[in-house]
């Protein structure tokens, strides 16, 4: 398959491509040739490798269990942008743009190249729009729903992903014609804890990687929609420009901020930040680095146990857990081994989950003197000014500190 | 003269620029209505800024404000910082600044060595502006310089809870409809717009000291309404309204 | 016990700002003698001094329970039925921040909460709840300390991710029955049950702990009986609407849903309801209706507009309308129909998961037009509950649903049910008379 070779135009700003990554995708012609890549990429899967797709909406689902039984999972994160078309008003403007972007896109015809869908359990508003499409219209392909339990693991919890597990395996195999075999999601489950292997080499080693913010995350997030297989080889690539030497082949001279959320969109805040000197050295998005299972496998004799172990070992988030404490822990650590100087809560507007915790996140930073920058985005495809103003101030205090 | 800087504040309401001395001192100043053209704007008032005050073309520019990537300047930074280093010139301390300006308005605490500590914006909206007392003045048909007289006349506050500027102007129409007075009214809508920016400062630590900067500052109903908010003494800084350009000219010179 | 203690006080104190505020909407119906020949609405209800005797106890018990009872806080679609069969005393933080709500203090509440960082776009009960613990105020006197946080995401996730800041306030465990939404069938799937279940189980256990108590598997019956007593004499209350003309408001029923949902499981509870049920009965047979001239009925869905009451309803009732039945009263009764108070880890299993807010929309619609035939309404206002979104969520397709289903029409209102700084009454005000004016 072809990746973007082409330079492509210059954005404001923006930084063009790594000499390392040798590819990069930026600025808004680019967009549209990703997208239009998009399309064939999923023409070509199903054509050249029959494979079925499914459209995933946020957050986590089993994607071992896609895998497994060879559909393609494209997860949908908006997209970005007003929505527009017939169901750009049936959810109401008070609810997050992740929930009312996607309405409007799949009523305007944006998945019909799909086979499905699949909602997992994400929140108030996911659960929303996983009903209001099967019930009231807007696509014409199954709607299935995988229920992530919420809370930290419990014995009932425990159980009852097992039970879930082999219950969407039934339904997946409603649509694909053919069985799930443990052989297979045995191998799935080792792709998938491969490309966590050098997704988390990527995110931890990040300072050591002579990539721009914007290259690296156009990597990560094609995952969102590559074939695993596809997906490794490109992250493989990427994790060849880490610098040989260990901790002292510093990189990235930036300003090294931790980033939490959502989903890092538009994805102009990387040059933006860029532009500004500083650089990710940490990531806690619920697209990117929340998914990263950072714990050693525990393997089961029956894989489907195995990738129940796997739900309940990602980092904590806001939408599944009853420990506000455990997530704070997390992020210190996260700030600790990254030595990021300032956080930025990136999140979406109208967004519960990750609202609730700000008031925490100030007050546990705050108590160590690390700056929070709270940031709110309503998927516009283009940063606002106003945005742009906080990260410059923000930076430029962070930098301040650093020098005194 | 050596040690001359120019400092430009390209807001969105009005355009300030500032002529900045070799001891510190604020040589010239001017404070315009902002026009869309701001790149062109900025040329003319800066060059007639020169030829007041002498100074030479190869004096250093500060520009911050809305459009401040748009001008000619040697530096290009955020209001904050700006606001809070021109805060820190004319105070000295370390202190919480809050800033209301036409359209917008922020909270900067400023460190002891004159850095930002911490800030908070709210630009996205009017509540908490200048906007939205200009648009209650127009629905109450009260001008500016009435304003210090009409609060200090009221008995008390009629209470305005709507923050937003759509609703509050629909709750004023409705409220001089209902026969309230007007002294009272205008003092609940100073109070709203307190409210909504004491929210905007957050939790203060009781030994830092409030200052206040920005065209709004210039009223004294609001000085007053955000001290008795925030309970406590609230400092208005000398030519509030030039902080910003300030703060740019210091962070060229 | 304490409850006795207290009721010598309680003739005294007709304390609580909430019953004050009943109190002044019994004034301003009733004057001194009988109601204001001017007024649009029907007698007031005798009922509402037992409600007030009945509430304030509540909340007076609340005062002096921590340190003598074990106290939980308690979400309003939790099966609190296992927590009663140890003796907890439940708080409701929905309750009692609707009760902020009515009397304004959202306002004051949310900016404290809004100072350290809560968004103002978020549920306005979570925000009036954390204001209030870090303000440590609150219009009933006092509220007691949590020994043990439960919280069930029957009603919303949102509840989650509010309890989960106050355990990490008070440092006190976090019981969650997470109820997995029924989607595209009309029961809940086996496994799906199996984990409510499950989940019960474990709360017992941690319950136990906390209580230092044991369950009773006799008071566990007795409690599931009185709650199953409670809810059908709850939906006999609100079916004596199906009469013309309705014998009270849908208004009223805001405020006579208190005791089915923080006193659920109770005799007084029960008692309470049958007073209403007989009050109404009466009404009925006699013709007199919640409001003098019932021209038009109404359906309401979503939460109530706490601090707009009053003047909502009498504008209605001015313009003749009455909103005869809601979803968000009717929630209380409909999961009767699930209840087996013999069975009560299986009956709280299924009726806990089958609440309107956890069942999808094929089954929000069908459930709103049984109502409203049910009901003979002619119309219906959907509150567009700006921090709701579990409610709020499909109701712009309901609105063209419920014309196609059911033909009647509807007026999506926006607004918020407890902060009334994202509401402009003028704004509302203008839209109801427009939506009651395509009546004519």
């Amino acid at each position: 398959m072809t990746l973007a070779s082409d330079p492509g135009n210059r954005s404001p700003g923006g930084l063009l491509w790594s000499p390392t990554a040798g590819f990069a995708a930026v600025g808004l012609n680019a967009r549209r040739r990703t997208a239009g890549m998009r399309t064939d990429y999923i023409k070509e899967q199903k054509q050249a490798h029959g494979r079925k797709v499914l459209a995933v909406l946020p957050i986590q689902y089993p994607k071992e269990l896609l895998t497994a039984m060879d559909v393609l999972a494209v997860e949908l994160w908006g997209p970005p942008g007003a929505p527009r078309g017939p169901g750009a008003g049936r959810i109401q403007a008070y609810v997050c743009a992740v929930a009312r972007n996607a309405v409007a896109f799949v009523q305007a015809g944006g998945t019909q190249d799909v086979d499905g869908y699949l909602y997992p359990h994400a929140c108030d508003s996911i659960q929303g729009l996983a009903t209001l499409i099967p019930s009231f219209g807007g696509a014409d392909k199954p709607a299935l729903h995988y229920l992530n339990p919420k809370g930290g693991p419990r014995p009932s919890s425990r159980k009852f992903v097992v039970a879930e597990l082999r219950d969407l395996a039934r339904k997946l195999e409603g649509i694909t014609g053919v069985s799930l075999v443990a052989d297979r999601l045995e191998w799935a489950i080792g792709l998938h804890r491969e490309i966590d292997g050098l997704r988390l080499q990527l995110l931890e080693g990040r300072s050591r990687l002579a990539l721009a913010d914007r290259a690296l995350y156009e990597v990560l997030r094609r995952g969102e929609w590559l074939w695993p297989e596809d997906h490794l080889a490109e992250l493989k690539e990427a994790a060849g420009g880490l610098a040989e030497g260990g901790e002292g082949a510093v990189k990235q001279k930036g300003v090294p901020l931790l980033l939490t959320g959502i989903v890092p969109e538009p994805m102009t805040i990387f040059d933006e930040l860029a532009d500004l000197g500083a650089y990710v050295a940490a990531d806690d998005y619920a697209a990117v680095g929340r998914r990263v299972v950072r714990k050693p496998l525990v393997r089961k004799d029956d894989p489907v146990e195995t990738l129940a172990w796997l739900m309940f070992a990602y980092p904590p988030c806001p939408t599944r857990s009853t420990s506000l404490a455990e997530r704070m822990d997390y992020l210190n650590r996260l700030v600790q081994q990254s030595g990021a100087q300032g956080v930025v809560i990136h999140t979406v507007k109208f967004c519960e989950p990750e609202l609730f915790d700000v008031a925490g996140i100030k007050a546990h930073f705050g108590a160590q003197d690390v700056p929070v920058l709270f940031l709110e985005s309503e998927l516009e495809s283009e940063l606002a000014g106003q945005t742009v103003t906080r990260l410059e101030a923000f930076v430029e205090m962070v930098a301040q500190r650093r020098k005194s | 003269m050596s040690g001359v800087a120019l400092g430009v504040d390209a807001g969105s309401t009005t355009w300030k620029g500032v002529v900045l001395g070799s001891a510190g001192e604020i040589i010239d100043s001017v404070v315009v209505p902002a026009e869309p053209l701001v790149e062109q704007q900025t040329r003319v008032e800066l060059a007639k800024l020169r030829e007041a005050t002498h100074t030479p073309e190869d004096a250093p520019v500060g520009a911050t404000g809305y459009g401040r990537k748009r001008v000619r300047a040697d530096r290009a930074i955020t209001e904050i910082t700006c606001h809070a280093r021109g805060a820190f010139h004319r105070t000295g301390k370390a202190g919480v600044l809050v800033d209301m300006g036409g359209q917008d308005s922020k909270v900067i605490r400023i460190g002891v060595d004159g850095t930002v500590a911490d800030f908070s914006m709210n630009d996205k909206c009017a509540a908490g502006t200048g906007r939205f007392l200009e648009v209650l003045l127009g629905r109450l048909k009260v001008g500016w310089d009435q304003v210090p007289g009409l609060v200090g006349s009221a008995e008390s506050a009629v209470s305005v809870s709507s923050t937003c500027t759509v609703f509050a102007e629909s709750e004023v129409i409705s409220l001089m409809a209902e026969g309230e007075p007007v002294p009272g009214i205008l003092k609940g809508v100073h109070q709203s717009l307190a409210s909504r920016v004491a929210t905007l400062a957050g939790i203060l630590p009781v030994d830092l000291p409030v200052f206040m900067s920005g065209g709004v500052a210039l009223g004294r109903a609001m000085v007053d309404a955000l001290s008795k908010e925030l309970g406590r003494p609230v400092t208005v800084l000398p030519e509030p309204q030039l902080v910003g350009a300030l703060g740019a000219a210091l962070s060229v010179r | 016990m304490i409850t006795r203690r207290l009721q010598y006080e309680l003739i005294k104190h007709v304390g609580g700002p909430f019953l004050m505020e009943l109190q002044g909407l019994q004034k301003r119906l009733k004057g001194r003698r009988g109601p204001r020949p001017d007024s649009p609405f029907g007698p007031p209800l005798e009922s509402i001094g037992k409600l007030k005797d009945l509430m304030t106890r509540h909340y007076l018990e609340g005062r002096y329970a921590d340190g003598a009872v074990p106290v939980a806080w308690v979400t309003s679609g939790f099966p609190v039925e296992l927590l009663r069969t140890l003796g907890f005393h439940s708080v409701y933080p929905e309750n009692h921040a609707a009760l902020c709500g009515v009397q304004r203090l959202c306002s004051e509440y949310s900016d404290a909460a809004e100072k350290v960082g809560y968004s103002r776009s978020l549920c306005s009960y979570a925000r009036t709840d954390i204001g209030g613990v870090l303000l440590d105020k609150t219009p009933v006197g006092r509220l007691p300390r949590p020994d043990l946080l439960a919280c069930c995401t029957n009603i919303c996730q949102t509840v989650l991710y509010w309890y989960r800041c106050l355990a990490d306030h008070f440092k006190v465990p976090l019981v969650l029955i997470d109820t997995p939404y029924v989607y595209g069938a009309k029961d809940s799937a086996e496994h799906h049950q199996q984990y409510v279940k499950d989940q019960l189980e474990e709360l017992m256990a941690v319950a136990e702990r906390v209580s230092g108590r044991r369950a009773s598997e006799e008071r566990l019956l007795e409690v599931a009986r009185l709650s199953y007593e409670g809810t059908m004499l709850w939906g006999e209350c609100l079916a004596e609407s199906t009469h013309r003309p309705a014998p009270w408001t849908g208004f009223d029923g805001f405020f006579h849903i208190g005791p089915i949902v923080a006193l659920r499981g109770g005799a007084e509870c029960n008692a309470y309801y049958r007073h209403l049920l007989d009050e109404l009965r009466d009404r009925v047979r006699r013709g007199v209706g919640g409001i003098k001239e019932e021209r038009y009925r109404l359906l309401w869905d979503n939460l109530p507009i706490w601090f707009n009451v009053r003047e909502m309803s009498t504008l209605l009732a001015e313009n003749r309308f009455n909103i005869v039945v809601t979803t968000y009263t009717n929630a209380w009764a409909e999961a009767g129909k699930r209840m087996d108070p013999t069975d009560p880890i299986n009956s709280a299993a299924r009726s806990y998961t089958h609440v309107i807010l956890n069942e999808d929309l094929d089954r929000r619609l069908e459930l709103m037009s049984r109502l409203a035939g049910d009901y003979q309404v002619d119309g219906a206002l959907l509150h567009s509950d700006r921090s709701c979104k579990p409610y709020s969520i499909g109701q712009v397709d309901l609105r063209d649903k419920l014309a196609e289903r059911a033909g009647i029409k509807s007026l999506l209102l926006e607004a918020d049910h407890n902060d009334l700084r994202a509401y402009s009454t003028e704004q509302g005000n203008t839209r109801l008379q427009a939506f009651m004016e395509s009546f004519a």
